[in-house]
């Protein structure tokens, strides 16, 4: 009886035990990223700020290189063991809803989400009008040119139209010095792509219509043509334009070391020049992407990344991953009425979504030559078409630019190829 | 008796087989099995639905995918032939410079050769990307000290490929060489002595007597080459992500992305089955004419 009664204590002291630590931990929530350290530091550090409030959440931060992102996301984010939160690639939305990987927002905050970003932004996070994620970033293209080399060619302004494009192109190439005028990148989907696309739009063009390419398009002639003379002038020379799986690689170091005039990319880049040219980033300018024969304004294409919860997870590492990204993400987390997120992307030099946090940083946003080239942008800026398949239509579209870069395609083949190929991967993938 | 021997035998017999068959054969007839489905890797088999022989029309097709596939194909095929066509020869003659015994510093030539195979890819990659930076590197600098023009590198498609190629030689020649010396050691001196005293010299020495005894550790070599060759993954994922323009798509990355990140199952397991039959027929027609050689010299 002794014994029975001294095995009912301790059964009871057990699960007594087990439910407070149950209590005191309620949930792991792991949080992946492709940030570099510095950035997952400032993450880390706004992880640790909340759970000073919040015990009961443990916040880990994971991360892989961009270039291993979405294979991540894909081979361990499918499970209820994969990363509770990611930051993904709009593009990458639609199929990584289809597949059941990503949780849609709970309704108040999905309301609140809705309320404190521009509905363009809230568009690319949602499908079928149900939001999946908390937009963050935003991305626009913008011509960089370095101001050195413009001055030594001659060139007083930054070119507006395709053929002061061309012909600034022409003076800032000198093969002597292994100099080129317009950088290409290589290698690298969305840095093939998104420039490409940035002079589509420029030109009044479209990748995507209604989830149906239009590469078939006058506008889309003129620009595999534009592309076709700088490679074949000797304008762009394919050989410095490699990217590796860090997105960085010859083609950053061919402008951060003064060998590259204008390469037209993303606002992000800019602690990655930064880093690599120290004192001479001042040499560096913005201005908005050159106007085509066929555009009316200077237009950039737009994309965003937004932080997802994994469908798989519990329910409560659910809660606790959407209440974490909800204060990350709201005014009260960082400083002056600034998102914590806002703060982290500043850092990187990266347009943070949320409205409250523009008019948080606004005077960074318009102190900073780089970024202003950017935010100017923005309000003609169209957004990357977010549609089933998007991840194979850039991959097979940045083949077919690559090719007219090396010359094995002319401009209209690499044309006719590239409307081909993304009718049969966007039909198919609708399927 | 004899029934108690045989339940014993299965008994012993069982938890290596058993495993084997959990790892190794159920994956196979799985991939087999899926290489007939229309199926995303997010969802359970039960989703898998029968299609006939379409992925492999799919992957030889004049499609986007099937292109890419040809392409990784192609590649996979003249990086294997390349990398055997140069490992062997550099591992029989550095074999031959450790085994002498006419100057000192062999075990340390040894050591520095192997060296290299043990060096995780992740370095190597890292070195390599930046030492074949077209405008910035290391090698077209000491190139251009010599007077030779810069060389594009992993900056064309060109070379891309060959650079690759060269990376693999570099790393895993130590490795082979090791094996070629273990060859070596097993040729009696006496064969050499009497060769001499016929007056053969030493390269009808080394045709007559070196090369054809160590046919065997040759036909090892090029297995385990081609085995490795085949399933080139990391400087390709690390550096060049394929590109530029397919060039360094090899099968294995590939298959990783068109079944991972794009989570078609059912076209990645078809390319994986078309990549396991090839090894298959590649690793016979060599070992059918290493066995023809053998009968011809009988």
């Amino acid at each position: 009886m002794h014994l029975l009664r001294t095995f009912a204590r301790a059964a009871g002291t057990a699960a007594v035990l087990l439910s407070t630590t149950a209590l005191v931990q309620a949930a792991d929530v792991s949080f992946l990223t492709h940030w570099g350290p510095d950035t997952v530091a400032k993450l880390e550090a706004a992880a640790a700020a909340y759970t000073k409030d919040h015990p009961d959440t443990k916040i880990t931060v994971r991360a892989v290189p961009f270039g291993d992102l979405l294979t991540t996301l894909r081979s361990s984010g499918g499970g209820a063991d994969g990363a509770t939160i990611a930051g993904i690639y709009d593009a990458w939305l639609p199929d990584l809803s289809k597949d059941k990987l990503v949780a849609p927002v709970p309704d108040a905050i999905a309301a609140d989400t809705k309320a404190n970003w521009p509905a363009g932004v809230i568009g690319a996070a949602s499908i079928g009008g149900t939001l999946y994620g908390i937009p963050n970033e935003i991305d626009v293209y913008a011509l960089n040119y370095n101001k050195k080399l413009f001055a030594a060619a001659g060139i007083t302004d930054a070119p507006k139209t395709w053929d002061e494009f061309l012909a600034d192109a022409e003076k800032l190439t000198d093969k002597s010095k292994g100099q080129q005028g317009f950088g290409m990148i290589n290698s690298w989907a969305a840095g093939v792509l998104h420039p490409f696309a940035s002079l589509l739009v420029s030109n009044g063009g479209e990748l995507v219509v209604d989830g149906k390419p239009t590469l078939d398009s006058k506008q889309a002639t003129e620009t595999f043509e534009l592309y076709e003379k700088l490679i074949k002038s000797g304008y762009s020379d394919p050989a410095m334009a490699t990217a590796d799986a860090n997105t960085t690689g010859p083609f950053l170091d061919n402008f951060v070391s003064g060998k590259t005039g204008m390469i037209i990319m993303a606002n992000w880049w800019e602690s990655a020049l930064k880093a690599g040219m120290g004192d001479n980033f001042a040499d560096v300018a913005t201005a908005p992407i050159p106007v085509g024969p066929s555009g009316d304004t200077a237009r950039s294409i737009s994309y965003s990344w937004m932080t997802v919860v994994n469908a798989k997870a519990s329910a409560d590492e659910q809660k606790a991953a959407w209440d974490f990204l909800s204060w990350l993400n709201g005014p009260s987390s960082g400083p002056n009425g600034a998102s914590a997120m806002g703060d982290i992307l500043m850092s990187m030099g990266i347009l943070p979504s949320r409205t409250s946090d523009g008019a948080a940083f606004k005077d960074k946003l318009e102190g900073d030559a780089f970024l202003k080239g950017y935010t100017e942008t923005l309000a003609n800026a169209k957004g990357f078409p977010v549609v089933l398949g998007g991840q194979e239509f850039s991959e097979a579209l940045q083949k077919t630019l690559e090719a007219v870069q090396f010359g094995q395609l002319s401009a209209a083949d690499a044309q006719k190829t590239a409307q081909s190929d993304a009718t049969e991967i966007l039909t198919r993938a609708a399927q | 008796m004899q029934r108690r021997q045989t339940q014993s035998a299965v008994a012993m017999l069982a938890p290596a087989t058993g495993l084997i068959t959990v790892f190794v054969f159920v994956p196979m007839l799985l991939t087999l099995w899926l290489a007939f489905q229309s199926w995303s890797t997010q969802t359970g088999f039960e989703t898998a639905r029968f299609i006939g022989v379409q992925n492999f029309i799919d992957i030889f097709s004049n499609s986007s995918v099937g292109r890419d596939f040809k392409a990784a194909l192609l590649n996979t095929l003249i990086y294997t032939v390349l990398s055997v066509v140069l490992i062997l020869p550099l591992s029989v003659a550095f074999g031959l410079l450790v085994h002498q015994k006419l100057a000192p510093g062999g075990i340390v030539l040894r050591t520095v050769l192997f060296s290299t195979y043990m060096v995780p890819m992740i370095a190597v990659a890292l070195v390599f990307s930046k030492l074949y930076s077209p405008t910035e590197g290391p090698l077209n600098q000491v190139l251009g000290w010599i007077g030779v023009p810069p060389q594009t590198w992993l900056s064309s498609p060109q070379t891309a490929l060959t650079s690759i190629v060269i990376l693999n030689v570099w790393q895993q020649v130590g490795y082979f060489t090791v094996l070629a010396v273990a060859g070596l050691t097993q040729i009696p001196d006496s064969l050499y002595e009497a060769a001499k005293i016929d007056g053969a010299n030493p390269l009808q020495r080394f045709w007559s007597i070196t090369l054809p005894l160590l046919g065997n550790t040759l036909l090892f070599s090029a297995v385990i080459a081609i085995i490795n060759s085949v399933q080139v993954f990391e400087p390709v994922a690390l550096i060049t992500q394929g590109g530029p323009v397919n060039a360094t798509n090899v099968l294995t990355y590939f298959i990783r992305r068109v079944g991972i990140e794009r989570a078609q199952g059912g076209l990645g397991s078809a390319m994986a089955v078309t990549l396991m039959l090839s090894l298959v027929v590649a690793i016979a027609a060599l070992f059918a004419l290493a066995r023809s050689r053998e009968a011809k010299s009988a």
